[in-house]
């Protein structure tokens, strides 16, 4: 029993192991404000990861994540005041991207679902299509925002703290409302241990799996919002790069590409690992050519102390 | 039933594609295209632009074909347009990497096609070795450039400190170009200006505003300019110092141009940018490709400066953001070398 308990707190350990070493090597490290520099640098994957947890966690994987990013940074940006369209919708734009991020959830859950096609083709398709219309609708130019105001859902400040980290911790707190106090949940874990078995005691598979890629959808379009008002603009190549911490992040932290073994909490950790160790290679001046190689090999380090062998039947 | 549905819509979607193919025309009239990355960047897509506007000055069918940053489907593409035209094109290509033009020019050369390449090609092809259609290589001086809007972030920032500096891919022959300019610039201060840190955001403005982010906690208030190899990643440390309330305060250069960059300049945020003409390379490569395809000049008589030869990069500054937003961009198709600024030099 103790050992289990030491497993799951692994990712913790390797967080904790790692801050103690670029400490060491760089006392800055441990300065509050670079404290907020990782918290405001992790705002975004974080909200990321609440929804590719889930899709992971039932076994299936999100691909479609730039894509959707990308275009809801483009709906945000042309919602709110901007030098391309005369809308002007300050932070009521941001429920329309959420919504926006939904309905290309409910188009992967869909098709993966009632077509029967595996969740890998699919995300990844419906990705290239966000970022074909994105590009098509711009013509491969940015839509700039002029709205200040609307910028204050990362720029501004409350308590101290980035308004981004606040719109982080809370994804996370309904992220794990429905994880822990949900029908939703408690099926994600009967799907992604079992199908079959989840399927004979009534769990309604299908439904679920619609509804956990609608979930990821909605939390990446709300990240494509965070992703517009951060960096002022929206265009096709807004999250390039994205897909690849997102799923790091939710692997490294302890979630099963296998599915029914995880939380979004281990996913929090995955991403601060993540953040971490790309703050901690500038502040210690690792050489760039030799950062990908660390960077790399430290994952695969994090991901096998982090991964529970015994829960896990087979790997693939 | 549900399956029967399934197959009826996808032989149908296979019906669409295979219909969308073989309607294409195969052309008698000379056809221009351009070969570019992607259309998701404002360059390339006013690249492309820059062609379109001269196929349409000549009346003749434009097509655009996008590598998506792979060379095998670039070169496919290629292929493919020649074999369909019969070799009666003239295309305009920004190769994915600098060996593909190489394959590209023998494609042309066996088919009777024209081509002109930008930006990247192994140094020991020539034009002038492959006459005549091998037309011309178009480039701007990544090294030159580099060198004087370094110069603009270190008047900017008084002449003296240190400078952070975000380079782009580490392979990539613009990157490699732009740094080398950046420390040239910096090592002919004699040690009043040190660059603090190196390091590659690979073009990618999301990176650099992690990069600057970890730099503000390794080096605060030292950090007296910001360099960055492309104006994305130079907007993505402007947000870094935005977020610290340091927009402004501290100088940040890029390359490239955007309209992002631009206003930036306008704002007093940015110290400076190099704006190319990619509507000029877009529609003046075409055009010298035509006129050399068509007889109009020529090609294999002109001196080696009119076959490769760099664009003009103008440094804009505050101080010249306003003469450069009120220039006249317009030029002549027929003024083929207007805008050259010298042969292609190598390093």
């Amino acid at each position: 029993m103790a050992s289990i308990n030491l497993r799951a707190l692994a990712p913790i350990g390797v967080f904790f192991l790692l801050c103690f070493v670029i400490a060491v090597f760089s006392p800055n490290f441990l300065s509050v404000s670079n404290a907020i520099r990782i918290l405001n640098a992790s705002a975004i994957p974080v909200v990321l990861v609440m929804g590719a947890t889930f899709v992971i966690l039932m076994g299936s994987i999100d691909l479609s994540v730039e894509g959707i990013v990308a275009l809801c940074a483009v709906v945000t940006a042309s919602l709110v005041l901007n030098d391309t369209t005369s809308a002007n919708l300050g932070l009521w734009a941001v429920p329309f991207a959420v919504l926006a991020g939904g309905l290309i959830g409910a188009v992967n859950g869909a098709t993966h679902v009632y077509l029967k096609v595996p969740s890998f083709m699919v995300t990844l398709g419906i990705g290239f299509v966000c970022l074909g219309i994105a590009t098509a609708a711009l013509g491969g130019f940015p839509v700039r925002i002029s709205d200040r105001g609307f910028r204050t859902l990362t720029l501004g400040r409350t308590l101290g703290l980035p308004n981004g980290i606040w719109v982080a911790t809370a994804a996370v707190v309904v992220a794990l409302i429905i994880q822990e106090r949900t029908r939703l949940g408690r099926y994600v874990y009967a799907i992604g241990t079992d199908e079959i078995t989840a399927r004979q005691s009534g769990v309604p598979v299908e439904r679920t799996r619609v509804l956990v890629f609608v979930l990821a959808g909605l939390f990446s379009g709300l990240a494509g919002a965070m992703a517009a008002a951060q960096l002022g603009q929206g265009h096709a190549l807004i999250a390039s790069g994205r897909l690849f911490t997102t799923i790091t992040a939710v692997v490294v932290g302890g979630t099963a590409l296998s599915g029914g073994v995880g939380s979004v909490l281990n996913s929090v950790v995955g991403v601060l690992i993540v953040v971490v160790l790309t703050n901690g290679m500038v502040l210690m001046g690792v050489p760039p050519f030799v950062q990908q190689g660390v960077q790399g090999f430290l994952i695969i380090v994090a991901v096998s102390l982090a991964l529970d062998r015994r829960q896990l039947d087979f790997v693939k | 039933m549900g399956k029967l549905v399934r197959n009826t819509v996808m032989i149908s979607t296979a019906a669409m594609l295979s219909a969308g193919i073989n309607s294409a025309t195969f052309a008698d009239d000379l056809t221009l295209a351009i070969s570019m990355r992607s259309l998701s960047n404002p360059y390339h897509a006013t690249f492309a632009r820059g062609g379109e506007d001269f196929a349409k000055s000549v009346g003749l069918p434009f097509e655009v074909l996008v590598t998506e940053g792979n060379s095998e489907k670039g070169l496919a593409d290629i292929r493919a347009l020649i074999s369909r035209t019969n070799g009666n094109v003239c295309i305009n290509v920004d190769p994915n990497d600098s060996p593909d033009a190489a394959t590209i020019v023998d494609e042309a050369k066996a088919a009777g096609a024209y081509v002109v390449t930008q930006w990247n090609k192994p140094d020991d092809l020539h034009p002038w070795d492959h006459d005549p259609n091998y037309v011309a290589h178009m480039s701007f001086s990544g090294v030159g450039t580099s060198k004087e809007i370094t110069n603009a972030l270190i008047d900017a920032m008084g002449g003296e400190g240190g400078i952070v500096a975000i380079g782009g891919i580490l392979s990539n022959v613009p990157a490699i170009e732009r740094k080398l300019g950046m420390e040239m610039a910096v090592a002919e201060t004699g040690g009043k200006v040190e660059i603090l840190d190196f390091q590659p955001a690979d073009w990618n403005e999301t990176k650099a505003f992690e990069i600057m982010q970890a730099w503000l906690t390794r080096y605060g208030d030292d950090i007296k300019g910001v360099w960055a190899a492309n104006d994305s990643m130079g907007i993505g440390a402007l947000e870094a110092l935005r977020q610290e309330g340091k927009a402004g305060s501290v100088p940040v250069v890029g390359i490239d141009g955007t309209e992002a960059a631009l206003s930036a300049v306008e704002a007093g945020e940015m110290a400076g940018t190099v704006a190319w003409d990619p509507m000029w390379t877009g529609g003046m490569g075409l055009s010298l490709c035509h006129a050399a395809a068509t007889g109009a000049i020529d090609i294999a008589a002109e001196p080696h400066e009119h076959r490769e030869f760099y664009g003009t990069g103008i440094v804009v500054t505050p101080a010249n953001i306003e003469e450069f937003r009120g220039r006249d961009a317009s030029f002549d198709y027929n003024d083929y070398w207007a805008k050259s600024t010298g042969q292609i030099q190598y390093q």
